[in-house]
């Protein structure tokens, strides 16, 4: 199949998925009854309260509700947030800044310490550094994120007291203006080196954190095409040709390495939304995932729905654009259903 | 009645049945041997036959408490002892609940979580997955578009999602996962038998006459299985971690002997020093998870060579 029409197609197929996941989940959060609790006040009469389920037409059946819902969707209105006391559409953007932040940050961790260390695990194979990747590669597939992060406050927060929680130090926060809602790019438009190294404290902490299973991922997927292609006949060729071996591993085997490794960035960011969940329920980090964790304990369907979405919609852009990156990376690449 | 199959020479023309199971079980074994081969693989064996000793005989080692023996008796005399003290081995939590105690019961709670969830998906997507690929055309269509839908939210969170809605309880957390990781195996092991599908003898099969259910039960199905085999060890961990992720933000029952639920118990303790609770819980789980990733990867080298890494 043709890149650009199979890119196409994908292109196409998204609304319909993102269809798919809206009913999915609609379906199941109006499953288990009416989400009046959340607009409701306890001191409400039962009069009152069918008059509120009347106006959210709650009392509808459920295909109605969705239908409402979509309409809804189209006009840029996803609801009340319960949590949030406020339009769900009007704090969105601000908590998807804050988790993007948080996962660009730590993306940038995880594909360079993560491209590095490969490397040199398929350079100096089964010597010491790749027994250190491999060990640091299925450490970070089994160690749950919020503990990981629990165990690094101790020392950085509660001993040396390097990073604080939060996203940044309230007077410092209001001395600059904040037109993108990702403090440290707001910093550098402002011209604010205080602002900007208060933003850095606040994000190097969760970020690494974060950054750790998706980094396990990439290590062990640039290893092993790292050391499939340092067996490749180019390599000998380079090497015949008389290339130093730093040029032979930069310039021909790494570079055809990352290749693969493009495919589980996009799968690695996965890892990273799912761990800012955790993560940023622990740094105190105002992002979707913390938004979320509120939600779910309050009941808040209209956030919930919200964020399953907008989740959805980022993980499958970034997949998408992977996918293109690799295309165009990689003419010889034949792309099927 | 000349000569028995038997009463031949069995390396030149042995009954096709004896034979083929045989050779079937000789290969297992040959297998089994080369996965032992790897030492890391026997550490996450032993790791893990050690959770099911704790899991099984978990009465012995820490007397039930009573009614529920999944919520740690409480010691109100001693609340966030360090480990040693008053006879509690790993210390107590800020409501005097034993550490090892949880831990112990907890390892029942994980091991129930992780069967049940594996053993409902793998059979459950291996159906959706099979129906796809034998069927092809529109069924295959339609099921692998829905595959598509729940592969564009990462699984952990689809599964708070649902558990969410379902409310706050350990059964839930089980539904939750269970209504998510199927996908994979759907996925999985309809590439596989496609791929099978082109293959000589199930040409063959279909030449001879036999039906497409036979085909699939002797043919297909065992020829495509393996990586389903790797991805089923490596999800017993997995899930573990992401159901305790869900009990730590709070999905499960209060008090609930639950690996994660007890980190987040150990949670205000551990910023005001008393590192215990939160630290022997999380070890918990992850030797859990490692012990499962080790086991699932030695498989993966023996079974699957050319898909590592992935």
């Amino acid at each position: 199949m043709q890149i650009r029409d199979y890119l196409l197609r994908r292109l196409a197929l998204l609304p319909v998925i993102m269809l798919g996941v809206s009913v999915i989940v609609f379906t199941l959060t109006r499953f288990t009854g009416s989400p009046v609790g959340i607009y409701a006040s306890p001191n409400m009469s039962p009069d009152e309260i069918a008059a509120l389920e009347a106006r959210y037409l709650l009392d509808q059946p459920i295909p109605f509700q969705y239908a409402a819902w979509i309409g809804g969707l189209f006009r840029g209105d996803l609801g009340w947030s319960g949590v949030s006391v406020a339009p769900v559409t009007e704090v969105i953007g601000l908590k998807f800044a804050a988790t993007l932040e948080l996962a660009i940050a730590a993306g940038l961790i995880a594909v360079f310490v993560g491209v590095a260390l490969g490397t040199l695990a398929g350079v100096r194979r089964n010597k010491a550094p790749d027994h250190v990747a491999r060990l640091f590669s299925i450490l970070g597939a089994s160690t749950p994120t919020f503990w990981f992060g629990l165990l690094l406050l101790v020392p950085f927060y509660l001993w040396l007291d390097w990073f604080p929680l939060g996203r940044s130090t309230p007077d410092i926060f209001s001395s600059i203006i904040h037109p993108t809602g990702m403090y440290t790019l707001d910093a550098i438009i402002a011209l604010s080196p205080v602002a900007f190294f208060d933003a850095l404290r606040h994000l190097v902490l969760p970020a690494v954190v974060l950054a750790f299973g998706a980094m396990a991922i990439i290590v062990r997927m640039m290893r092993s095409s790292m050391v499939e292609a340092m067996s490749e006949e180019y390599v000998d060729a380079a090497r015949a040709k008389g290339l130093p071996n730093k040029i032979v591993i930069r310039r021909h085997a790494r570079r055809n390495a990352l290749l693969p490794t493009t495919t589980v960035i996009g799968l690695s960011f996965g890892f990273l939304l799912q761990g800012a969940v955790a993560v940023e329920l622990i740094f105190r980090w105002p992002g979707l995932g913390q938004w979320v964790t509120s939600a779910v304990l309050a009941g808040d369907q209209a956030t919930i729905m919200a964020y399953v979405l907008i989740t959805a919609l980022i993980f499958m852009t970034v997949n998408l654009a992977v996918d293109i990156a690799y295309a165009y990376l990689d003419r010889r690449v034949v792309l099927g259903g | 009645m000349t000569t028995g199959p038997g009463s031949k020479k069995t390396a030149q023309s042995p009954t096709p049945k004896k034979s083929a199971v045989t050779v079937k079980w000789a290969r297992r074994l040959e297998v089994g041997r080369e996965v032992l081969r790897n030492p890391l693989t026997v550490i996450g064996l032993t790791i893990i036959f050690l959770f099911l000793m704790m899991a099984v005989f978990a009465p012995l080692l820490a007397e039930p408490n009573q009614p529920d023996p999944y919520q740690s008796p409480r010691d109100w005399s001693n609340i966030d002892s360090p480990p040693g003290v008053a006879g509690h081995v790993l210390g107590t939590d800020s409501t005097g609940g034993d550490v090892l105690y949880g831990i112990i019961w907890g390892s029942r709670l994980s091991l129930q979580l992780s069967v049940t969830v594996v053993l409902f998906t793998l059979v459950f997507g291996t159906m959706v997955g099979s129906i796809a690929a034998m069927r092809g055309g529109r069924i295959d269509n339609l099921l692998m578009r829905i595959v598509d839908v729940f592969l564009s939210i990462p699984e952990l969170i689809f599964a708070l999602a649902i558990a969410a809605v379902l409310g706050p309880s350990f059964s839930n957390i089980i539904l939750a996962l269970a209504a998510v990781f199927w996908v994979k195996y759907a996925r999985i092991i309809r590439g596989e038998i496609i791929k099978v599908k082109q293959a000589d003898y199930v040409a063959a099969a279909r030449v001879v006459g036999d039906s497409s259910w036979n085909i699939y039960r002797k043919d297909v199905l065992p020829n495509a299985a393996t990586p389903l085999i790797v991805q089923a060890t490596l999800d017993m961990g997995n899930v573990v971690l992401i159901g305790a992720t869900l009990s730590f933000i709070g999905l499960a029952q209060a008090g609930l002997t639950e690996w994660g639920a007890l980190v987040s118990a150990g949670q205000s303790g551990l910023l005001a020093g008393e590192w215990w609770v939160s630290t022997f819980a999380g070890l918990a789980i992850v030797l859990w998870a490692l012990a499962f990733n080790l086991v699932g990867d030695g498989l993966r080298d023996v079974l699957d060579p050319k898909t590592e890494g992935r």
